[in-house]
């Protein structure tokens, strides 16, 4: 049963920022480098699913920043206006480097291929043929996302433990519901059906792991739990 | 304590092809949300679970609104900084609105912003301290997802909750000095210029900071509920 749309309103709860708040900010942008958080190349637009869930679908903004070419990090978002909420994040890693992981670590990742290729994940304002290049590397490559808040569900706050999110497949339940696809198409005025045409010719990996995309073979997904423990101590806490 | 050790991310250096285009994609797309991300911030996390593993934290930092902020966390505030993990800082207000379970994996700043140990390199003494008297007053949840500390040179395994110190006597000396010396912070001196301060109204929250406990994240498999079995037959990409 798909749940219902009930994403929490557009700000968390809270004041809005005092003309104070604002100053000490633009300070700040002035004198700090703030490198790390320059590095962003690339915004991406596609949609995620709950694994221990698979009825809850959100749609995800990925800001990306390289480290090399196999390798990148990505701080992920509801929207891509400037009050989005921070959800999580998604490392994405090209299927050389996959496929020398642990075969229990491997499971806690997913494949690319099939949202690239269906046209669910763009790149928006970029034309189709410079986005090529980069949809041809995201397409054989493999991501690992948490998402830390659950806005999707109406949390106004981040709570809970981290979810382990996984990516659109062929196949029930990994199928986007349609109407999260319009909503997204009508949005950014693009048509995710077109490009189905012009990313048929995109490789795939020849094979994607069968640890991958846990939830196709095994049925099962992942969920955090947090629980008590006997913390090692250097000093008295707290 | 554990190093630092920058163990190589695994991959090829990036192709000249593929800088060219991610050029191009940054100049064309437009990055609203991480473009708001506006202050440095440095501090140190150690693991709920283990307080011995302790690991320097580079937050990026931009407000919700007044009460709330979102932060990505870096290695290093260099260009080549792995992302390790990311904070949500709420007021106290805010904070009270949780429910008691959940207030037990937030911690509180007042002990790291009094003490010195959290920094805003860069930003002159007074102006620092402005924003530094909202934030001792503030709680905060972090989770890591690659753990540096340990040498992983990719983030492998669960999310890592984190807690934040709160008394002397806990963070590694060596590490907050040689911290200090490479970014050319006194904490020491902060400490000094920061005993004014003051933390919560209401005092820290006694179910904050794991309750005083520590607390492990731990993978659970779960069955799919029925309705959402995986589908036998494959529709051909």
């Amino acid at each position: 049963m798909a749940s219902a749309d009930k994403s929490a309103g557009p700000t968390p709860p809270g004041q809005s920022m005092s003309v104070g708040q604002h100053m000490l900010d633009k300070g700040a942008m002035m004198l700090q480098s703030l490198k790390p958080v320059k590095q962003f190349s690339h915004h991406v637009c596609s949609f995620a699913i709950y694994s221990h869930d698979m009825s809850r679908q959100i749609e995800t903004h990925h800001y990306c920043s390289r480290l090399n070419q196999d390798f990148l990090q990505c701080a992920v978002y509801d929207s891509d206006d400037a009050n989005a909420r921070l959800l999580g994040v998604e490392y994405i890693i090209s299927d050389r480097i996959f496929e020398d992981l642990p075969d229990e670590e491997k499971k806690l990742w997913h494949s690319h291929a099939y949202e690239v290729k269906l046209g669910l994940l763009i790149s928006p304002r970029v034309p189709e043929m410079i986005a090529m290049p980069d949809l041809e590397n995201l397409a054989k490559s493999y991501g690992k996302f948490w998402c830390t808040w659950q806005a999707d569900r109406g949390d106004r706050v981040p709570l809970g433990a981290p979810a382990l999110m996984m990516s659109p497949q062929g196949v029930r339940p990994g199928l986007v519901r349609p109407d999260l696809v319009h909503q997204r198409d009508a949005k950014y005025h693009v048509a995710s059906d077109s490009y189905k045409t012009s990313r048929l010719e995109i490789p795939e990996p020849e094979m994607i792991s069968p640890f991958a995309d846990y939830w196709k073979q095994h049925g099962k997904g992942f969920a955090i739990d947090i629980v008590d423990t006997e913390m090692i101590l250097r000093a008295p806490f707290p | 304590m554990s190093k630092n050790r920058k163990s190589k991310v695994p991959g090829e250096p990036t192709g000249s092809g593929t800088s060219l285009l991610e050029t191009a994609t940054a100049a064309i797309q437009a990055f609203a949300p991480v473009n708001k991300i506006h202050q440095h911030l440095c501090a140190f996390h150690f693991y709920s679970h283990d307080m011995t593993r302790q690991v320097e934290a580079h937050h990026f930092c931009g407000h919700q609104n007044e009460e709330m902020r979102q932060c990505l966390i870096y290695d290093s505030p260099e260009a080549n900084a792995r992302l390790i993990g990311l904070e949500y800082i709420v007021s106290e207000n805010l904070f009270m609105t949780l429910p008691d379970e959940e207030k037990r994996l937030w911690h509180s700043h007042e002990y790291e912003v009094k003490s010195g140990l959290l920094v805003t390199p860069g930003i002159p003494g007074p102006i620092e301290r402005r924003d530094l008297e909202s934030v001792c007053k503030t709680y905060g949840k972090v989770y890591h997802f690659w753990q540096v500390d340990k040498g992983d040179c990719l983030p492998l395994g669960v999310p890592q909750l984190m807690m934040a110190f709160t008394r002397d006597g806990q963070v590694y000396k060596e590490l907050v000095q040689d911290c200090g010396k490479r970014l050319g912070v006194d904490h020491e001196k902060e400490r000094m210029n920061r005993e004014y301060m003051k933390g919560p109204e209401h005092g820290i929250d006694p179910l904050a900071n794991g309750g005083g406990k520590g607390l492990k994240t731990v993978l659970r498999e779960v069955h799919l509920p029925n309705n959402q079995p995986p589908s036998a037959t494959r529709v051909f990409v």
